[in-house]
């Protein structure tokens, strides 16, 4: 695998000469003066929100510009730079724009990079100090934990793992999934640190789930990875950190699942962004996405089956193992069942596939869960 | 490369009965026992917060983790209870000694409380309340253009390897994803300022390039390590002092102050991991030697290059007047000369204490200094 | 009244200074390192240990003699170079970009950082700005020199 350089420097006399005779004369060749490149005058937009990409969004050296093939750039040269002879090629897989493009891509990298927060000294941890939550709670939560602990690390490994395929002309998106894999490694590192506190430590592992983690990373391109990934798991996801906000047991897990929230939504908001632009730009596309959907679904409902995740969720929705905790719990799991599949279809609607409803059997499982949970007496708004 | 589910689960009468059962009521809790250690890990200062350092602890912490993990390949968090079939997502570094460093949770946790915003943390305005000559603006937007370069390959780097190492080495992972936002926002920090500045970018280095992709492209993560978190991020630690000592502005001041933090701690997981490769594997000395040996002349390559050389002549000068291209190129000089004094310090603190002298570039650089 | 340059008195007066600017502190992050400060004085020195931890400088003492093997790096040079530092941070309210301690130290020929450990010396980088902002506090000392 390894790459040679075209060039041993130490080998190479022209080079070296021309370096010394710098250095010793003071004379150069100063023909990067030259470059043929645009000169700009940016101005911030809003000075208190400082300098952003947004306000670069100029000429040669914008966004907008980029064409849907990028096919002038496959070195390391920056957007816009001056691209000589000699450059090697940077091997990207991803130099079609529709392929990973996203409206309003720039801002989401400015509001990650401006949301960063700490999970070590953003949490109050020493407010768990004489919390004793009962054990069948404290039990339900770690399992939970330990839940996301393995969702969150796919969750990193995914998208890293595309950014040095992405031609570097899309540095808006490269940007935003470097910010995403450190969001995701800080949910890793927030939920282990949760599990590790609550006097039970992690619980075990969810091979089904599992299963579906790797459904996620090994896609055949960025844009089945985006809608597999940002679109429907981390769609999924947000729907339960909003749940678990509303059920944790105590205020320092409110504050977790809040600034877990902030970042999941960001990432979910790229995924729709993504997925309208891909069907509006590669219409070709849109028959290979609904393939992906239907192996991304079909995981998503074996999730169904990983009972050591529905079972903590339960405990943690009614409070106990009481038969009315049980009760309680299990009418706002369905609830939250329903709610992630529910906003799963509005979110494809919006993006332009509302025909996903016709083809997808997951949206008959949901029509059929919604009719018997409305027989049950259980409203989903 | 994707992969698919093991059957149809819609139509999976398992799965269905799976689901009913449990919204009937009938909790199976098989994972209520788990069998793991029970922890009620707290902060040990509670300023510091709740750290990793903090929960390194028997079957959760770090130190234990063997050399050689056998046992783990599927995205489990450590120490928890491996049940069922669990897939194997493919890992191909799973020895310790080939990524870690002992300073990985502190970096990490350093690198999470350090982090400051390029949009507001730069006075940017300040550059067009007092710009610069032409000349100097011009150099300023090429010696930008050549960092956005390094900083590209320096987010592929960890990128390209962080998928294909285990999950176990879940701290190291996680230092990882910051490197990548670390890289991200130095990337963005130099655009902005080339951009802001007016003159545009300059022209990228193809000898640069090649060494870097040299770099970048190493075979092993150790190796490629070296070069990229110790080699580039030392050389580009040196670079941001001596632009940071003769900055032209406040802004490129400011700049260079962040830069140098981040590239600091790359530098050490750098330094860090080579010393800890080598204390566990002695015999790996060799190889490392050798593919210095090989690699290495890629550090000529950007150092020399004149996309780089050249602007900082005249950033470290003040401008193109001949005195002062004279006190810019003798800085210049003196930057080398440290940039590579600093590398063989390194490297020797890690282990290869006899590596300057089979070095061909400490040479090399004796000539550049005569020069000047 | 007036502090003393070189002493141990003006380290725990920037350490005070450090506490009350709290925040500002914190946003820069942690601060974990140990150097020494060397103070050149009529051909002998004065030497200071200084302890940062977390956000904080938790402890400063005058040693005889600094080991290296103990601290990260020491900064060390002449009075008068610490002096006009000090004296141009009060001046400005901040080093200007002359004085700040890169720039003293880069070429070690005002300022030298010396080390046992080149991992200790790329702490002082790892932690510029909360170095750096540190001794800018001197701007709100009044310091006399001896």
């Amino acid at each position: 695998m390894a790459y040679l350089s075209t060039t041993d420097f130490t080998q190479d006399k022209d080079f070296i000469d021309k370096w010394l005779y710098t250095i010793r004369t003071g004379e150069m060749d100063l023909s990067w003066m030259k470059s043929a490149t645009e000169k700009i005058s940016p101005e911030e937009a809003n000075p208190r929100r400082g300098l952003t990409y947004r306000d670069l969004n100029v000429g040669t050296y914008g966004y907008t510009d980029i064409p849907e093939k990028v096919r002038n750039n496959r070195s390391y040269a920056p957007r816009g730079a001056e691209i000589p002879e000699g450059v090697p090629d940077a091997q990207p897989w991803v130099s079609r724009k529709s392929e990973l493009w996203a409206f309003n891509t720039e801002s989401y990298y400015e509001e990650a990079v401006s949301r960063q927060w700490n999970a070590t000294t953003d949490i109050p941890w020493d407010r768990l100090d004489g919390v004793e939550l009962p054990e069948v709670t404290g039990k339900a939560l770690s399992q939970l934990m330990t839940f996301l602990t393995e969702v969150e690390m796919i969750a990193t490994d995914t998208p890293a793992m595309w950014l040095p395929r992405l031609n570097p002309d899309f540095i808006e998106v490269r940007a935003f999934i470097a910010a995403q894999a450190m969001d995701e490694a800080r949910h890793a590192e927030v939920f282990r640190k949760r599990a590790l506190t609550t006097g039970w430590g992690l619980m075990q592992a969810s091979p089904i789930n599992e299963m579906a983690l790797k459904h996620l990373r090994d896609a055949d391109s960025f844009s089945e990875m985006s809608v597999a990934l940002h679109l429907v798991a981390e769609g999924n996801v947000l729907t339960l950190f909003r749940f678990s906000e509303y059920l944790s047991p105590t205020d320092v897990d409110k504050k977790i699942f809040r600034l877990v929230m902030q970042d999941e939504a960001r990432h979910v908001g790229y995924g729709m962004q993504h997925f309208k632009y891909v069907l509006e730009h590669f219409p070709e596309k849109r028959e290979v996405l609904h393939a992906h959907l239907d192996e991304a679904e079909n995981i998503s409902f074996a999730g169904a089956a990983a009972t050591e995740l529905t079972e903590a969720f339960i405990i943690l929705a009614g409070g106990g193992l009481k038969k009315e905790n049980i009760e309680q719990g299990i009418k706002v799991t369905t609830q939250f069942n329903l709610k992630q599949m529910q906003e799963h279809f509005e979110r494809l609607d919006k993006c332009g596939m509302p025909e996903r409803r016709e083809r997808s059997k997951l949206y008959k499982m949901y029509e059929m869960g919604r009719a018997a949970a409305e027989n049950a007496g259980i409203k989903l708004n | 490369m994707a992969f698919y589910a093991d059957k149809d689960y819609t139509v999976d009468e398992t799965v269905l009965m799976a689901a009913q059962k449990v919204m009937e009521g009938n909790l199976g809790l098989h994972w209520y026992n788990a069998k793991t250690e029970r922890i009620a890990g707290r902060p040990s200062d509670s300023k510091r917060g709740l750290t990793y350092q903090d929960l390194n602890v028997g079957s959760y912490g770090y130190t234990d983790i063997p050399e050689d993990v056998r046992t783990s390949q599927s995205m489990v968090s450590r120490g928890s209870e491996k049940v069922g079939k669990l897939p194997d997502m493919g890992y191909v570094v799973n020895r310790k000694s080939d990524v870690w460093s002992d300073n990985v949770a502190e970096l990490y946790e350093e690198v999470k409380a350090r982090r400051w915003v390029p949009a507001t943390d730069i006075p940017w305005t300040e550059l067009h309340t007092k710009p610069l000559p032409h000349d100097l603006e011009m150099a300023c937007a090429q010696l930008y253009t050549f960092l956005q370069e390094c900083q590209i390959v320096s987010m592929d780097f960890p990128s390209k390897w962080v998928a294909l190492i285990n999950q176990d080495f879940l701290e190291l992972k996680s230092w990882m994803c910051a490197q990548m936002l670390d890289a991200s926002r130095l990337f963005e920090v130099f655009r902005k300022r080339a951009l802001f500045g007016g003159a545009g970018l300059g022209r990228a280095s193809a000898t640069a390039e090649q060494g870097l992709k040299e770099w970048l492209w190493a075979d092993q993560f150790p190796q490629g390590s070296v070069s990229i978190n110790l080699t580039l991020a030392g050389f580009l630690l040196t670079l941001y002092r001596q632009v940071g000592a003769f900055a032209p502005t406040n802004v490129d001041r400011k700049i260079m102050r962040y830069a140098m933090q981040d590239a600091a701690r790359q530098t050490a997981y750098g330094l860090g991991q080579l010393r800890y490769h080598l204390n566990h594997r002695p015999l790996e000395a060799n190889a490392i030697e050798g593919y210095l040996d090989h690699t290495e002349h890629a550090l000529l390559g950007l150092i020399g290059s004149p996309e780089l050389l050249e602007p900082m002549i005249i950033i470290c000068g003040g401008g193109l007047e001949k005195a002062q291209v004279d006190k810019g190129r003798i800085a210049t000089a003196k930057f080398v000369r440290l940039a590579v004094k600093e590398y063989m310090e390194r490297i020797a603190a890690a282990g290869l204490t006899g590596h300057a002298k089979r070095s061909k570039i400490p040479a090399m650089i004796d000539r550049i200094s005569a020069a000047a | 009244m007036a502090i003393s340059f070189p002493s141990t008195e003006y380290f725990e007066a920037l350490k005070a200074q450090m506490a009350a600017n709290e925040e500002k502190f914190r946003r820069l992050g942690f601060i974990d390192t140990t150097f020494g400060v060397s103070v050149g004085v009529n051909g002998k020195a004065r030497n200071f240990v200084l302890e940062f931890e977390v956000f904080d400088l938790k402890n400063v003492s005058e040693v005889p003699s600094i080991d290296l093997k103990k601290v990260d790096f020491q900064i060390e040079g002449d009075t008068r170079v610490w002096r006009e530092m000090i004296e141009n941070i009060r001046r400005n309210g901040e080093a200007d970009s002359s004085h700040d301690i890169n720039t003293l130290a880069h070429f070690g020929e005002q300022l030298k950082i010396v080390y046992d450990d080149p991992d200790g010396h790329d702490k002082l980088y790892r932690f510029m700005e909360s170095i750096q902002e540190f001794f800018d506090l001197s701007s709100k000392l009044e310091v006399s020199f001896n």
